[in-house]
């Protein structure tokens, strides 16, 4: 295949999906973007085949285009390890995506597709592109369909979810650009004014992990700002509020993308750009990122405990779970990055699949309170029997992919701090509460009334609703028993990374000036209390309902 | 024979794919593929165990790899199975067991729509537990550990539409999970301080010469002290095996069908913990602290559940309530380092405790489904072979000489005499007592006296289909013959089994345990029917008698002319006399109540308030910085 430029191959297939769909009429488009998001992850498939694990993490079916000669800036990809799993994924999540709008999608079908499509485009080009000027255009064409799909066709709230949605995640995206071309004027800087490769990924990188790499100045404000739009994205303790309201309003397949692919881009660009380009400031940030790691993983579970709604329930046991990715990326350590790798691919298949199993109650009860539900195990006993072996998945049952991942972040955590390991292993016990409890509200007992008044509106799942999950139960079995798939292609992705990061020291901050940070930051904390307009216990009140 | 061995797991496996997938179909017929693939990994087993106990493996046992599980850089594991004397004596109580009762099932549960689901999720966990058993490294045992707990899971809560039942499912599941943490927690300590988790290299690497060494990966890490990794372990044995503090779960998985709680509430996977700390010996032996932590927790656990026992009517939570009192014996045993006597025990419980559920269940079909022995007495005519079995468990329960139960028992109290622990002795001399008085109480009050079933139900009792009681029979065997087979110290059975020694069992285990007790630093000491021994067999003997005598005189007996009938006066005037212990007893010591007020109460308050949090101030600290730029532009657009 060498020469065939098929990763442009995989990044366009959807967007010629979307050209067709616009000029077709709108009774073509489901064909047309099932169609196009299959043949994207055939060729996905066939990207696999022809990728050879054993090259240590170097970058595979490279293309490379001039783009904006003046600064430097090409139309770059390349494959590796890394980016040849979150492709997959992506590709995967998307076409299950797709055949689950095809019923709750009624309104807009055309425009709803195109997004959709462009969408795809976006995520693949982001794990692809080994230019940062290219990477950050990809990162931004995720936003706008993203924003599309939950403000057209989401729920009663949206308006309010879209904007919040927006305004954290582009805070986050232009400080990235900021840094992005900061990082390129100091590489030409450095190189005697010579903009060549002063965006170019493989450049940049060997740059940043030979000889002194960049000014430790710019790699902590670089660096910081890398942290704030991936960490958004992640999303990390304290910036995860925003996902909560998104989940809730967005349309079923919109929440398993969400979850199954943007959160990863946070765990990707960490990876990818934190580690490689600020070393020394990733060595820096990284106790304050393990920390709240270790927060997120932790609250992110109490905090699902009480959840009354099934997407929000879904939602805060994401910032439980990616807080294993960052916890695992940030301690330095190959079974670590190993294990947080894993993580994201995990996550992705088991929440996009509990993400799917909601909608599959939702379109059947235009309901998600807990509450309302019960005896469906007598009911819809296959919907309760797949739900239940996702339930299982991702309270980390052995055998399934979830416990790898998790084990492998465990491990490496233990071997870096037995206390931090214990706090986050605590996770299990919180994972398997909030999951069983879920579980046993909505499968056993008798049927509540509420079902009862449905009447023969209540169907267990169809035919469609299972060829969407089935893929997904597929994947997590092997992955749970043969972990090796996945560990073989990352292997060489993991070393380079930590390669690149072992390059780095600790800079010394000055502390009065982390005294300062931390004063502020309490302050706002303290301010924010204050000016509460009253100590309300809604939160309690709802919980009891 | 390497072929043999994972074909054990691997046939209740095949069965459970089966009936989950087609099992709805086959109606009365689903348990035909799961019984039949018990019924061939039980002969398989036993040419395994056989091939084991006459030294086929020799002393290290036989190791089956399978394939690479995860391949990690330095964390290599492996999905390998092994087999040595000791996993031999948990697969003969494990699948026999597992085999009767899935033929008990076929008469227990012939009425139940979920027929095929009740065979299915039996078959996994027979594959759960016998991947326990066989597991060649830690986290293999570690999966299997997690699968016992969610086919416990599955079918405590088999009758799904009874919310007592999904509670208490739910309840098992995570309360086993807080032993798991530590068992995780334990696995991660092993592979930090050896770089490995096969668990015989590790624990050489542990307590070996070159013991407390860290794999050169791992320079940051310090190594973890070992009593600390035994507490660990001991923490994932204490869930499983249902120890003090993590008691609660058991009583409440009582909710299952009773097949469910004699196989996996009785006689197997409460026995996970008791051999996984077996299988760890030489680690305890090195932790002196730590065994002293297991045999106190184990007594204790032994000692307040024999309390409760004894005021409970519901005759399945009576005999939960003895399995928590018997396993703690087991742990007392394991912490003074009499492991072989564990192991023992473990395997009479295992037939003995198995028999009296089964027994029980079929008590509770004779009676439609009624569980309160306030509502029984007088069944002993009614339903004799039930009655007879029942009876034979509970004479050995109570520890009269040459049942299975009175060997076992007695080498638990004798060693732990021996070994200095006399504090440990006298508490189990109590706990003897009492279990001799609660075991007659729960036949008394069930058997014997006037009839106080239900008027309507009393014409249609009648005795269980020869599906049920022959399993009875069947498991009376070695409740009787299992003390004395393998406690035979010479010919005929030692030749046969190509040694002759102390004892059958003590024989085979001796290469399991010889690292351990060389730490240790000590011998069996010969056993001296008129010394020592002797004595301590009088006085087990003698509050047996007393146990039993005491339940006769207040729940009535008849035995030929010795007629006495039970009188709920003076019971009730004994139990007046100390109305604390009495309350106490009958409420199971508030240990429901009290987690119900530290998790449900106080935990719910707490994760509620972060929930407010949350939405308040994580939130609100965003949006008020975005109010605060939308304020400062709408002031900037007015200029």
């Amino acid at each position: 295949m060498d020469g065939f430029p098929i990763l442009s191959l995989i990044v366009f297939l959807p967007l010629i999906g979307a050209l067709l769909i616009a000029f077709l009429p709108a009774s073509w488009a489901r064909p047309v973007a099932l169609g196009a998001s299959l043949l994207t992850w055939i060729a996905s498939l066939l990207l696999a085949v022809g990728f050879s694990a054993g090259r240590g993490g170097l970058f595979q079916f490279t293309e490379e285009l001039s783009w904006i000669p003046a600064f430097g800036i090409e139309y770059k990809l390349g494959v590796d390890g890394l980016s040849l799993l979150m492709v997959v994924l992506t590709t995967t999540l998307s076409w299950i995506s797709i055949l689950a709008s095809f019923k709750p999608i009624q309104t807009r079908i055309k425009e709803y597709m195109i997004s959709f499509l462009i969408l795809e485009v976006g995520m693949i080009g982001v794990f692809l592109a080994l230019d940062t000027f290219l990477f950050y255009i990809f990162w931004e064409i995720v936003l706008v369909p993203m924003y599309l799909i939950i403000g057209i066709w989401g729920g009663a709230n949206r308006i309010y979810a879209t904007i919040k949605f927006v305004l954290y995640t582009l805070v986050g995206s232009l400080l990235m650009l900021v840094a992005i071309l900061a990082t390129a004027f100091a590489f030409q800087a450095a190189n005697g004014g010579n903009w060549t490769g002063a965006f170019d990924y493989e450049v940049l990188r060997a740059f940043a992990t030979s000889g002194g790499g960049f000014d430790p100045t710019l790699q902590l404000l670089a660096f910081g700002a890398f942290f704030l739009a991936f960490a958004i994205k992640v999303p990390m303790f304290p910036f995860h509020t925003w996902l909560p309201d998104a989940h809730v309003e967005a349309p079923t397949a919109g929440s398993v993308i969400l979850a199954g692919v943007l959160l990863k881009l946070g765990g990707y660009g960490f990876i990818r750009y934190g580690l490689s380009f600020y070393p020394d400031a990733a060595q820096t940030f990284a106790p304050v990122i393990i920390v709240l790691s270790l927060i997120a993983i932790i609250y992110g579970a109490i905090v699902a405990l009480v959840q009354p709604d099934l997407k929000k329930l879904v939602a805060y046991s994401s910032v439980s779970h990616m807080g294993f990715v960052t916890l695992g990326i940030f301690i330095f350590q190959p079974q670590g990055m190993d294990g947080a790798i894993l993580q994201m691919v995990n996550h992705g298949l088991i929440t996009g699949a509990l993400f799917l199993l909601v909608g599959v109650i939702y379109e059947r009860t235009h309901d998600r309170t807990i509450a309302k539900m019960g005896g469906l195990a007598g009911r819809t006993p296959v919907y309760i029997a797949i739900m239940g072996f996702f339930v299982f998945a991702s309270a980390g049952l052995p055998g399934l992919s979830g416990f790898v991942g998790e084990f492998l972040v465990l491990l490496g955590t233990f071997a870096f701090n037995p206390f931090a390991a214990a706090t986050a292993t605590f996770v299990m016990i919180l994972g398997a509460a909030y999951m069983l409890w879920m579980f046993q509200r909505m499968a056993t007992g008798e049927v509540s009334g509420f079902l009862t008044g449905l009447g023969n509106h209540l169907t267990d799942i169809t035919p469609v609703e299972i060829l969407t999950l089935a893929p997904l139960g597929a994947l997590v079995v092997t992955f749970g028993l043969f972990p090796g798939i996945l560990l073989d292609i990352i292997d060489g992705s993991v070393a380079r990374a930590l390669a690149d990061v072992a390059a780095g020291t600790t800079i010394a901050v000055d502390p009065l000036v982390t005294a300062v940070g931390i004063g502020v930051i309490a302050a706002v904390v303290v301010v924010r209390i204050a000016t509460l307009p009253m100590i309300r216990g809604s939160a309690s009140a709802e919980t009891n309902a | 024979m390497d072929i043999l061995i994972p074909l054990i797991a691997l046939l209740p496996i095949a069965g459970f794919l089966f009936t989950a997938a087609v099992g709805r179909r086959l109606g009365k017929r689903a348990h035909i593929v799961p019984v039949a693939a018990v019924a061939i990994a039980w002969v398989v087993a036993m040419v395994v165990v056989f091939t084991a106990v006459t030294g086929g493996f020799g002393d290290e046992g036989r190791t089956v790899k399978l394939w690479d599980w995860i391949p990690a850089g330095a964390f290599h594991i492996e999905a390998a199975f092994f087999v040595d004397n000791l996993t031999a004596a948990l697969l003969i109580v494990v699948m026999t067991v597992g085999l009767l009762v899935h033929i008990y099932s076929i008469g227990y549960m012939s009425h139940d729509p979920g027929y095929w689901r009740f065979f299915a999720y039996l078959n996994l966990f027979m594959f759960s537990m016998l991947l326990l058993v066989l597991g060649d490294s830690w986290l293999t045992v570690f999966v299997a550990w997690e699968l016992v707990g969610l086919s416990s899971y599955l079918l405590i809560g088999f009758w799904y539409r009874k919310h007592s039942a999904a509670l208490a499912s739910k309840k098992a599941f995570i309360v086993n999970r807080v032993g798991d943490v530590g068992f995780a927690l334990g696995i991660m300590a092993i592979w930090v301080n050896t770089g490995t988790l096969n668990i015989r290299d590790s624990i050489g690497a542990l307590t070996g010469p070159t013991s407390m060494g860290t794999t050169g990966t791992l320079a940051a890490a310090l190594p973890i002290p070992i009593w600390v990794i035994a507490l660990l372990i001991f923490a994932g044995a204490m869930g499983k095996s249902a120890q003090f503090p993590l008691h609660v779960w058991l009583p409440d998985a009582m909710e299952g069908p009773t097949p469910v709680s004699a196989l996996i509430h009785a006689a197997t996977m409460v026995n996970a913990g008791v051999y996984l700390v077996a299988r760890a010996n030489p680690i305890f032996a090195s932790a002196p602290e730590a065994m002293v932590v297991v045999a106190g927790i184990g007594i204790f656990t032994a000692l307040l559940a024999a309390s409760i026992a004894l005021t409970q009517t519901d005759i399945k939570r009576v005999l939960a309530y003895s399995t928590l009192s018997q396993l703690g014996y087991m742990f007392a045993a394991l912490g003074v380092g009499a492991w072989t006597a564990a192991i023992f025990h473990l395997m009479a419980q295992g037939f003995t405790k198995g028999l009296l559920f089964l027994a029980s269940g079929s008590v509770i079909h004779a009676v439609h489904d009624e569980q309160d022995m306030r509502k029984m007495g007088g069944l002993a005519k009614k339903i004799p072979h039930t009655y007879r079995t029942m009876l034979i468990g509970s004479i050995g329960m109570a520890g009269i000489p040459l049942l299975a139960g009175f060997f076992s028992k007695d080498e638990i109290l004798g060693e732990t005499f021996k070994a200095g622990f006399y504090w440990v002795w006298a508490i189990g001399v109590l706990v003897a007592v009492m279990t001799a008085f609660y075991m007659f109480r729960l036949i008394g009050m069930t058997f014997w006296g006037e009839s106080r079933v239900d008027a309507t139900v009393e014409p249609k009792i009648h005795e269980s289909p020869a599906v049920m009681t022959l399993p009875l029979w069947l498991l009376a065997v070695p409740a009787v013959l299992l003390g004395l087979l393998l406690s035979w110290p010479g010919p005929p059975l030692g030749p046969l089994f190509g040694q002759t020694g102390p004892g059958l069992l003590a024989g085979w285990l001796e290469p399991v345990y010889a690292q351990g007790l060389e730490i240790l630093g000590r011998r069996e000491a010969d056993f001296a029917i008129f010394g020592i021994d002797g004595v301590l067999i009088l006085i087990s003997v003698a509050v047996a008698v007393i146990g039993m005598l005491a339940a006769w005189r207040l729940f009535g007996v008849e035995v030929g002319g010795l007629r006495r009938r039970g009188d709920p006066e003076e019971v009730r005037a004994l139990t007046a006399r100390v109305p604390f212990l009495y309350r106490a007893s009958l409420n199971k010591w508030w240990f429901d109540e009290i987690n119900h007020v530290l998790f449900i109460l106080i935990g719910g308050r707490v994760a509620a308030f972060l929930w407010w949090f949350d939405a308040n101030v994580v939130d609100g600290i965003v949006n008020g910085i975005g109010s605060v730029t939308r304020r400062s532009g709408g002031g900037l657009a007015r200029v």
